[in-house]
């Protein structure tokens, strides 16, 4: 869960990492009692807030208003603003940038810092050098100030910044540890005239796995053939397929492990409930353990709800334990209720059952289908 | 010959007691692997498909000294304690079934286990079979075990659900397969493509590989510089699930926890241009690994 640059200072202040004096305002008339000069910032998720005229400096109280009125008025990057972080402004000598994530080559977490911060962090570097250093971190060792000298001095910072910033980035080790973070942040780290280190900006990301674990992804795509995909990864291959055979998808969804039942069915009702659906794909790989029975009973009572009655093709091709007897429970309830299924296991590849749900959906062949039936004809 | 899971393999289940973890052990039982003990905390005493239930992993030990292998199949919460638990043991090779573990514990799990020289499959890996030989984890489960067979490739998977699906189509074409593995589809796992890339390099069984790999991370990539930089001899397939996720805003999470949207290092193009410059096939539908293969292996 990605949070606000205002949730995220919340969380820095809990860790006593140093944010400046701050408030957020939700309605643009909302009284101010921070002294004057101010920042005003758009509470977006996009990391281009700057460039999309997200962040204002204000000098006086006129400023200010028309400042907020304007940012609760505009789109960052698409997003609509509803909150503004309002901030004292720093005026500072430096920026730093110090942020942790983790990192699949050393496969643990790494710090990436820079003595030349802010929102230039993500620009290519004139010369050869890159701007930042990545340090991978001992997870079971932690945050050593030794180490982190060794990171600062591999970084080239300034010598005399060196036993303020491990103060700080041991808080910021404490809080991607403590709080499950994937990434914990602070591009800009301001140094100010009287020596002072104050973050200027935070950028944290909470590991959903701790906060939701098994929440069920969903993504619109736009197009018109509804998926109901299992698996993680068969799931994306087989959206891939669908693309590559021409059909256009309208959602991205998925269900792994053993899903029960009732979870089949509401993603059902979710992913049929819209109009325009050209066809229906349920689409997923050879099983090793899925209830294939179970699984389609939850497909067959979502789908029972969706009114009108569905006409469109829906192609089914699962297979894995107890497939028989959910092939011909679907056959029978085809032949009962009216639905235009086309049922298949792992004799037809998935990619096959791709080229049919394009094929029955839009009532045209693909390409390679073309080539094949002139090649009959030949 | 295969790799990590054989005849001789020795399975403690930590977990047994649980859904997933019985089944697990009974699936593993009825394929002909010997399951020797479990571990459940409080439930020492009772037995799981007639297998001996303990406290501890060293308990277990003290009582079956020939295990050598642990499935983790505990609630992901649970895992870190489990997997540390079982590093801190001995236990060479430790497979987790779980999903959902955070990311800071398999870090944890991760670093303990190369200090400790523990092999860590997972998590949320299907688990690993040897087709004929033996299998830990839920990985080909009872009639579907008929899809696995004996034969020369090696299959390396960051889904668990294709790792069947791969073997689907590799056994209607007369290609078996040596060793199947299910990686995990996280972020930060235990044992990635090349740890074993590294591992089939030396199995006289296996002539050919299958990489089976995703958007996110950089695992695809290291893979291809491994090909590269250590001269990788036997043929290597790939596939890349997720080329359609191009168009989505950076930073999307979607499939597994690893599946991050990216671009540049970490998206679709990196890693098929990567695989492309080891010499690797990228297969753009699982239909073409088959052909892609034979040819190879002709040669």
């Amino acid at each position: 869960m990605k949070l606000t640059e205002f949730e995220g200072k919340e969380l820095f202040r809990k860790y006593t990492i140093p944010v400046p004096k701050g408030v957020l305002v939700q309605k643009p008339t909302q009284k101010l009692t921070i002294k004057l000069p101010l920042v005003l910032k758009a509470q977006v998720f996009s990391g281009e807030r700057k460039k999309g005229g997200g962040i204002i400096f204000a000098k006086t109280v006129k400023e200010i208003k028309a400042g907020l009125k304007k940012l609760f008025n505009s789109k960052i990057n698409g997003e609509r603003v509803s909150k503004v972080l309002v901030e004292e402004k720093i005026s500072p000598l430096k920026e730093y940038y110090f942020g942790f994530s983790y990192d699949t080559e050393s496969r643990g977490p790494v710090l990436t810092l820079s003595p030349q911060g802010g929102s230039r962090i993500g620009a290519k570097p004139r010369s050869g050098r890159p701007r930042t250093t990545i340090v991978p971190f001992d997870i079971t060792l932690g945050a050593e100030p030794f180490i982190i000298r060794e990171a600062l001095s591999q970084a080239r910072f300034p010598s005399e910044d060196f036993n303020a910033l491990v103060k700080i980035i041991q808080k910021l080790w404490k809080l991607f540890i403590d709080e499950y973070a994937l990434i914990a942040e602070i591009n800009p780290l301001f140094k100010t005239a009287d020596g002072e280190f104050i973050a200027g900006d935070a950028k944290v990301i909470l590991d959903d796995e701790k906060l939701n674990p098994g929440e069920r992804r969903f993504i619109e795509l736009g197009g018109d053939i509804a998926i109901l995909a299992s698996g993680g990864g068969a799931s994306l291959l087989n959206i891939d397929a669908l693309l590559r055979f021409g059909g256009k998808p309208a959602n991205y969804t998925e269900y792994s492990g053993n899903p029960p039942a009732e979870l089949v069915k509401g993603l059902t009702q979710r992913v049929l409930n819209r109009r325009g659906l050209k066809g229906c794909w349920v689409i997923g790989g050879t099983a090793n353990f899925t209830d294939i029975y179970e699984t389609m009973r939850g497909f067959i009572e979502g789908l029972r709800e969706i009114k009108p009655r569905p006409k469109y093709p829906i192609v089914i091709r699962r297979d894995g334990p107890r497939q028989e007897e959910a092939s011909l429970m679907l056959q029978e309830i085809a032949k009962k209720e009216g639905y235009n299924f086309h049922l298949f296991g792992s004799e037809v590849s998935m990619a096959e059952s791709a080229k049919i749900m394009v094929r029955e959906a839009y009532n045209r062949e693909t390409r390679d289908q073309k080539a094949e039936t002139r090649k009959k004809k030949r | 010959m295969a790799i990590l899971v054989d005849k001789k393999t020795r399975v403690l289940v930590q977990g047994i007691t649980g859904h997933e973890g019985s089944r697990a052990c009974a699936e593993m039982l009825s394929y002909g692997t010997k399951v020797v003990a479990g571990v459940t905390p409080g439930k020492k005493g009772q037995k799981v498909s007639g297998v001996p239930v303990y406290d501890t992993v060293k308990e277990a030990l003290k009582k079956h000294p020939e295990i050598n292998t642990s499935l983790i199949s505990v609630p992901a919460a649970a895992v870190q304690d489990a997997a540390t638990e079982a590093i801190f043991a001995g236990i060479k090779l430790i497979n987790i079934l779980a999903e959902h573990v955070p990311t800071r514990d398999s870090a944890e799990i991760v670093k303990w286990a190369r200090m400790k020289g523990s092999i860590v499959v997972g998590p949320a890996s299907v688990g690993i079979i040897s087709p004929g030989k033996g299998k830990v984890g839920s990985i080909g489960s009872s009639t579907i075990s008929k899809v696995f067979t004996r034969g020369p490739i090696g299959v390396v998977s960051k889904s668990g659900g294709m790792t069947a699906e791969i073997a689907v189509t590799l056994t209607k074409e007369k290609l078996g397969q040596s060793t199947v593995i299910g990686i995990g589809g996280d972020q930060i796992i235990g044992f990635d493509f090349v740890d074993a890339l590294k591992l089939f390099a030396n199995d006289p069984e296996t002539k050919a590989v299958v990489l089976f790999g995703e958007v996110g991370g950089a695992y695809e990539e290291q893979a291809a510089d491994f090909i590269i930089r250590e001269k990788f001899k036997k043929p290597v397939v790939a596939i890349i699930a997720g080329k359609f996720t191009k168009d989505l805003p950076q930073g999307t999470v979607l499939g597994h926890a690893g599946t991050i949207v990216a671009r540049g290092r970490g998206g679709y193009d990196s890693k098929a241009n990567a695989f492309r410059r080891a010499g690797v096939p990228v297969a753009h539908i699982l239909d073409e690994v088959p052909g892609l293969l034979a040819r190879r292996l002709r040669k």
